[in-house]
């Protein structure tokens, strides 16, 4: 008798379950209907929005190809003239990578919730690196521009404030990751708070700043190309004025520079890095 | 030179760690502290350090209690008093002689100091200090190179930089091999013996607090249950401190 009842419970279970299975997957595919409509639903928008039109890209083949076929051979004879705005387009990427990395570590102290001094610093410093990583550096070069004036200075303010923020945020974290027991075996030793900071937490965490900052540069040196189109000098700005002039045999030789410059920064960072690690 | 008065912890969480604690830590003597998990003994070690702060009691280091300071006057005083851990806590990056020489900072506040320097007599007795334990030979390698017993000779060769007048060592060799534990405690006796240092120990490991130490102090629920001569103290009595607390 017992066995029966067992028996009948256990189909009783059994059916539940099975019920309840089917229930949780029709449940799941309903999910993915209606997560899969809402993938399509924002692809066809992102196409609305832009006005994406196919047809335009066919019609501008023409275009594209007479501008390439003025743009071919490239005028070396303008290299020459290119070598100076070139120079400047690196320093100005160098300048703004020194000004970042100068201002962001004292930044990046404060900011760090493991070693700030006050929960004031905190959030004054994390506030400041917020903003600068907020607004682009090429409304930093709008803005300088108008403050001092065309030329490659702007430029390197743009891109030092724009790297206070991106700098200051990877510095802090990395102090944050660190790890804190030497530090504390370091102030045990009655070492002061900047001394500690030179000795212990510097060397700790060295080679991964120097990483960060070299990828920095690698980055500046791609932006310091762009800010020249805003007036704030480098080859950027020579690009845009031989656009202006139609002289797109200047052109293709200013963007086989910038392609030298873009893929040697890259490789010459990746290497430094490497030998960092 | 170390004296624990009714040194009492309370945590905030209202457990009391430490109760109406004393000791006595002589120039040159090595004392060992042994007790169960949570009976308070690095809780012992991390106030006398004053890493924590104690509830109630005075910790007197020679005339200085260290109970009534706070701030540059605590920094001061501590610099008497240097302490090894579990896991020696050196930088990875830097040689061993930087390390050894990092002890001597708390002296020195300069502008080279301060700026990632070292005075050239303290990295040249920093090499005397790694003698002392052994090491001279490795100086120039980086600290994150060595095996776990260099790293625990290293952390005590940047102790003895710090020319301190209280040695306190927190399990220093935990994480060794029977080998290395036996040198490291070697090493403390010779020191506490040589250079007339108060050595406090917390160990785990009762055979070697029976080998060297010069008194064992028996800990249970923040309490001393014994403090004797090592001759003095029976292995019944040492094995009470883990079976009562287990039952």
């Amino acid at each position: 008798m017992s066995v029966d009842v067992a028996r009948a419970e256990l189909r009783i279970a059994t059916g539940a379950h099975t019920r309840a299975t089917s229930w949780g997957g029709a449940v799941t595919t309903a999910v993915r209907c209606v997560l899969t409509l809402l993938g399509i639903a924002v692809v066809v928008q992102t196409l609305v929005v832009v006005e994406a039109r196919p047809s335009d890209l066919i019609t501008g083949i023409h275009g594209m190809a007479d501008l390439i076929r003025r743009a071919v051979p490239p005028d070396f004879s303008k290299l020459p003239s290119a070598i100076w705005p070139t120079v400047q387009t690196l320093d100005i990427a160098l300048f703004g990578t020194m000004v970042g990395l100068i201002l962001a570590l004292p930044l990046a102290v404060l900011a760090a919730s493991n070693i700030t001094p006050s929960r004031f610093a905190y959030y004054g410093a994390r506030g400041i690196i917020g903003f600068t990583r907020a607004v682009p550096d090429l409304v930093w070069a709008l803005l300088f521009v108008t403050a001092v004036g065309l030329g490659p200075f702007p430029g390197g303010l743009a891109l030092g404030v724009h790297s206070v923020g991106m700098l200051g945020r990877l510095f802090a974290e990395t102090i944050e990751q660190m790890d804190m027991a030497p530090i504390h075996a370091l102030e045990l030793t009655g070492a002061r708070r900047i001394q500690v900071f030179t000795h212990g937490i510097i060397p700790t965490i060295l080679p991964t700043l120097l990483g960060i900052s070299l990828y920095r540069l690698d980055e500046n040196i791609r932006s310091s190309l762009v800010l020249g189109f805003v007036g704030a000098g480098g080859i950027g700005f020579q690009l845009l004025t031989a656009m202006n002039l139609f002289q797109y045999q200047e052109v293709s030789l200013l963007l086989i520079i910038i392609f030298v410059i873009v893929l040697g920064a890259e490789r010459l960072s990746a290497a430094l890095r490497e030998r960092l690690a | 030179m170390l004296r624990v008065r009714s040194l009492s912890v309370r945590y905030p969480n209202g457990r009391l760690v430490l109760d109406g604690f004393d000791l006595n830590v002589e120039p040159g003597e090595l004392v060992v502290v042994l007790g169960g998990n949570g009976s308070g003994k690095t809780t012992l070690l991390h106030s006398i350090a004053r890493i924590l702060r104690p509830s109630a009691g005075e910790i007197w280091l020679g005339d200085t209690d260290l109970c009534a300071l706070e701030g540059e006057q605590l920094r001061c005083a501590r610099l008497k008093l240097a302490m090894i851990s579990q896991h020696p806590s050196l930088i990875r990056r830097t040689s061993v002689l930087t390390n050894v020489a990092t002890g001597t900072l708390g002296r020195h506040y300069t502008l080279q100091t301060a700026f990632g320097g070292l005075p050239r007599c303290e990295l040249d007795a920093a090499h005397e200090h790694l003698a002392q334990v052994g090491l001279d030979h490795l100086a120039e390698q980086r600290a994150g190179t060595l095996s776990g017993g260099q790293k625990q000779r290293v952390s005590i060769a940047r102790a003895l930089a710090q020319h301190p007048r209280v040695l306190l060592a927190d399990e220093p060799i935990a994480s060794l091999d029977p080998e290395a534990s036996e040198e490291i405690m070697r090493l403390l006796q010779r020191l506490a013996r040589s250079a007339k240092l108060a050595v406090l120990c917390v160990l785990h490991q009762i055979e070697l607090a029976y080998g060297y130490a010069d008194r064992v102090v028996g800990v249970r629920e923040g309490r001393i249950v014994f403090d004797l001569p090592r001759e003095q103290v029976s292995r019944d009595s040492v094995h009470r401190l883990y079976i009562s607390e287990a039952a």
